[in-house]
């Protein structure tokens, strides 16, 4: 199979393709021609430098459109350095040049008890792997005599975790400013992308694929809107192959107001009810821009923090709202309900447990950010947090769980699984623990069609271990992504590793 | 968070102050001791049967093991034991028994702030006058299993405060909290803490800028002590106050750091780097001094051998890195080696979350570099103990020593086990039954103070004439400024 094959049988599986033939149709309006951009999530089959390309064609086109009314090149447009030439170049030729995906291999693990979180476990499973998706998965496959077979009799093969939110890639080390690209000054920076700052080289890729975690939704913060995400796979040669789809969605720090008598609350109050206020100022400007836009008012200048709140005002740009505490969860739903965005994912300390009957009943999914946290008051139960999951389980809260950034940021992303554990140690369900970082994960980021659970035609990324992977005595024996085998001893935590355990001891 | 008949009035009391606290935005309240009123009794004799028993000693992992207290103390540990007469009988089938945890860097339970950033060396400072024996937290981490802390000053100083070894008294005064008899240590600092690196563009510099003059600012202080004590031993020998000459100025600075050139004091060093820790150890060696810890410690992997020579304790993180330069050579496998090469190896917390669940902090040692489960489980235990050097009291389930133990749910490294009871002297400090048991009436109790308080402020205003104010929500500690997905300005991370 070529290499170009593979994006097209993805998109094949994936239903119509969205030909250039749309593309053009589209550009008509500039409306049409902004959803473009937006939309190229929708493209994703095509892999993800494909999409990039698609998306350059879009701008193509909307360039050309403006330079026909004589308009010059937005700054947008100008600092990106969009060349129509080039970017006619890429679409035809990125496809061939940099797949993201492995083509030509074929592997078969076999023998091993696998555990599809889509299903119950098969034992003496086969899990069949080709051109980085799988194929196949169960005990009744037949194993091409071609195809790389690793037999792994009494290992176990679990999807790799799907972490919900991370700085993952945008920072290197704490305290080295220049390293750190994870907080944007401002209040709108709903233009900001995570992806463009993804280090495909970081250190701590390797040791999170170490630790099993294969793909994360990356996040930057800093204002009300701190920008989009991005959903990256942590193996490859730079953010364009390694990405899995953006924008994810737009991440919103809700401004929430703290009642209390406190002199410094206060001050904090009063600045969170003038930027509540802001806020919606931004979402009414949208609302304006979208609509001048629509009537192809002549002369709006392009303004790429609105494009992309018209984006969130039209429904068709996922919401994170990020908002911790009790009270502030309510006032957060409150105005939500007022709202009349598309997809919402809510992100929530354990406070989420106290509202877990309301948000029920809202239906937004909750990213539950953070397990090893304390709770805020003394007087809670001390396990407040640790029970969070459970609680917001009973609900019927549609729930995943991330690391709240503990452990130093991203660095210790691999430790994800033993918040899930703490979760499961305090009273959730073992499977839903599992699940919680793996496809309830990926059903919530809107990428359930291609990751978090083992089953035909998603990603072939998963690992293999020796026990249940909640378990830190566990060991990561093997980890997939997309198909390749990543050499877990081959990263600068390894490396050291191997280099001072050989060290000679001194003679006795 | 206690058992409903325990509810006494010093309850009630720390449960309202600590409702106004919060209201107030302060930490504590000035009761001399905790929430609850009475430390729990201690029965005469308990006996703990047909448990997986965890020893951390000689004997080993027990499997069906029995285990016996007699006056806060282990009478008998091993299997088949005789069931004594009147004991309060435990059944532990199904439990793992585990000596209580010890963390060897905690700064749990210090009032204020835990640096005192102004000099490069603050050897006179003492965590022990400045334990908060109300803070939460010490019940948070009994409620994990951690019985024993030593309680350190922060990183700000190459000589730093002197630290204060605890067990975890919840509804104890401060005093009653020390671990009697612990020696007395005090805190150093290596590296880019002591040398300012991390302190923000507008803090005035301050000696030493290098790792170099972090050297020259310990070795200054000990050659300052060496003649302080001469000037003592002078004096002494002239015979004292008897004697005419005037009597030297106490210096409560070199008085400390004398003590540790006469072995009374042990030294916790924070470190990080490879050759800071030589460094230290050399002058170790210069002035004659042992060095009880490198606390932190993240390349002692690449010195183990040096480490185990000197006989220095290696109190590390199972895993953290990155969050600075100085620890971009941190690797998880940094334990193991150290272990394999007779380095007497713990794992601490430095945090009052990572504190309530050291067990799982023991587990990785396994994970990284394959430490047997019941030596990693001593990273915790009987390590630990011997770095503080108080192992002939606490650190493994042996006859004589302290009863202090946990009952768990199921394995003691398993990240899906939970504790369920803590022991520290043969009393219980934490029992998850009754812990869930005390919440509805704590809450109702909460409740009804709350609205007191609201009642007697709404009366107050209606008097006044003032506004009528909502009495709010009475939750205040949350962030309001959202999280931070990786701040370099962390103060917290400034002091590790």
């Amino acid at each position: 199979m070529s290499r170009k094959s593979i994006g097209w049988k993805r998109l094949a599986q994936l239903g119509p393709v969205p030909a250039f033939s749309r593309i053009w149709k589209a550009r008509r309006t500039e409306h049409g021609k902004r959803r473009l951009s937006e939309r190229h999530n929708l493209w994703v089959g095509l892999r993800s430098t494909t999409s990039v390309a698609c998306v350059e064609a879009a701008a193509v086109a909307r360039v050309s459109e403006r330079r026909a009314q004589g308009a010059a090149p937005t700054h947008r447009e100008s600092i990106s350095g969009w060349n129509p030439a080039r970017a006619m170049a890429w679409v035809a030729v990125s496809a061939l040049m940099t797949p993201a995906l492995w083509a030509g291999e074929l592997t078969a693990l076999v023998g091993a008890t696998v555990h599809p979180i889509s299903g119950p476990a098969i034992e003496d499973g086969v899990v069949l792997m080709r051109d980085g998706l799988i194929e196949g998965v169960g005990n009744g496959i037949e194993v091409p005599s071609d195809a790389q077979r690793i037999e792994l009799d009494g290992k176990h093969i679990y999807p790799g975790f799907v972490h919900p939110l991370t700085p993952l890639g945008l920072s290197e080390i704490g305290s080295v400013r220049g390293t750190v690209d994870t907080r944007e000054i401002g209040d709108n920076n709903s233009d900001i992308r995570a992806e463009v700052a993804f280090n495909a080289d970081s250190l701590r890729l390797p040791a999170a694929l170490a630790g099993g975690v294969t793909s994360a939704l990356v996040y930057q913060n800093g204002g009300l809107f701190s920008g989009t995400s991005a959903l990256m796979r942590l193996e490859g040669w730079n953010w364009r192959d390694m990405m899995i789809e953006a924008p994810v969605g737009l991440h919103l720090m809700f401004p929430a107001v703290v009642e209390s008598d406190d002199d410094d609350d206060e001050e904090a109050s009063a600045a969170a009810k003038k930027a509540l206020k802001e806020l919606n100022q931004w979402l009414a400007r949208a609302r304006a821009y979208g609509k001048a836009d629509r009537a192809d008012l002549k002369g709006l200048e392009v303004n790429p923090k609105l494009e992309r709140l018209v984006s969130l005002v039209d429904g068709e740009l996922r919401l994170f709202v990020h908002v911790s505490g009790r009270s502030q969860i309510g006032q957060a739903l409150d105005w939500l309900a007022e709202q009349s965005f598309g997809d919402v994912v809510l992100v929530l300390d354990y406070n989420a447990r106290y509202l877990a009957d309301r948000l029920k009943e809202a239906g937004y999914p909750v990213i539950l950010n953070g397990v090893h946290e304390l709770p805020n008051n003394a007087w809670e139960p001390y396990d407040a947090v640790y029970g969070a999951a459970a609680a917001l389980h009973e609900a019927g809260v549609t729930f995943c769980i991330g690391d709240g950034g503990s452990g130093f940021g991203s660095s210790n992303a691999r430790n994800l699984p033993f918040q899930a554990a703490m979760a499961v140690a305090y009273g959730l369900d073992r499977e839903q623990g599992l699940r919680s970082i793996t496809l309830g994960a990926a059903e919530i980021l809107g990428v359930a069609d291609r990751l978090g659970s083992l089953e035909p035609g998603k990603e072939a990324s998963l690992m293999v271990t020796n026990g249940d992977p909640l378990e830190s005595i566990t060991s990561i024996e093997q980890v997939f992504v997309a198909g390749r085998k990543i050499d877990p001893d081959d990263n600068h935590q390894h490396r050291l590793y191997r280099k001072y355990a050989e060290r000679p001891k001194p003679a006795d | 968070m206690m058992a409903p008949k325990l509810l006494s009035r010093g309850a009630k009391v720390a449960v309202l102050c600590s409702a106004l606290a919060t209201s107030a935005g302060a930490q504590g309240v000035s009761e001399p001791s905790a929430w609850m009123a009475e430390t729990p009794e201690q029965p005469a004799s308990v006996f703990v049967h047909d448990a997986t028993i965890w020893t951390s000693g000689p004997e080993g992992k027990i499997e069906n093991g029995d285990l016996w207290i007699r006056d806060g103390k282990i009478a008998g540990v091993g299997r088949d034991l005789e069931v004594p007469s009147g004991a309060d009988v435990i059944d532990g089938t199904g439990k793992h028994v585990t000596p209580g945890l010890i963390d060897a860097h905690s700064h749990t339970a210090i009032s204020g702030s835990v640096n005192e950033g102004t000099h490069i060396t603050t050897a006179e400072v003492r965590i022990a006058d400045v334990i908060n024996p109300d803070d939460v937290n010490i019940y948070r981490q009994l409620a994990g299993g951690l019985t024993t802390v030593n309680i350190l000053h922060g990183s700000a100083n190459s000589i730093g405060g002197q630290n204060a070894v605890a067990k975890l008294r919840w509804g104890s005064p401060a005093s009653e909290m020390l671990f009697a008899g612990a020696p007395q240590g005090i805190k150093f600092a290596l590296g880019e803490n002591p040398k300012q690196s991390n302190w923000g563009d507008d803090d005035n510099p301050r000696y030493p800028q290098t790792r170099q003059g972090v050297e020259q600012s310990i070795r200054e202080r000990f050659l300052a002590a060496r003649e302080y004590q001469k000037r003592w031993k002078a004096y002494k020998a002239a015979g004292g106050a008897k004697s005419q000459l005037v009597p030297p100025r106490r210096d409560l600075q070199l008085e400390a750091v004398a003590e540790i050139l006469d072995g009374n004091r042990l030294v916790h060093s924070h470190s990080y780097r490879a050759d800071e820790i030589l460094m230290l150890l050399g002058l170790s060696k210069e002035f004659g001094f042992t060095i009880a810890t490198f606390q932190h410690v993240l390349e002692g992997y690449k010195v183990a051998d040096e480490l185990a020579a000197h006989g220095a304790g290696a109190s590390t993180f199972s895993d953290w890195w990155a969050y600075k330069f100085e620890v971009i050579d941190a690797i998880p496998h940094n334990g193991a080696i150290m272990w394999d090469r007779g380095v007497t190896v713990s794992f601490n917390s430095d945090s009052d979350e990572l504190a309530r669940h050291m067990n799982l902090e023991a587990a990785k040692a396994v994970r990284y570099g394959g430490v047997p489960e019941s030596e990693a489980l001593k990273f915790v235990t009987l390590n630990p103990a011997k770095q503080l050097r108080i192992h002939d009291r606490v650190g493994s389930l042996e006859k004589g020593k302290d009863a202090d133990f946990v009952i768990w749910n199921g394995h003691p490294l398993s990240t899906l086990s939970m504790c369920e009871q803590t022991w520290i002297d043969g009393r219980k400090y934490f029992d998850r039954e009754q812990d869930l048991a005390a919440r509805e009436v704590l809450e109702a109790e909460r409740r009804a103070l709350i609205d007191k308080v609201v009642a007697s402020k709404k009366s107050a205003e209606e008097e006044d004439g003032g506004e009528n104010e909502e009495g709010g929500e009475e939750e205040t500690s949350a962030e309001t400024e959202g999280e931070d997905p990786e701040s370099s300005t962390d103060p917290e991370e400034v002091a590790r």
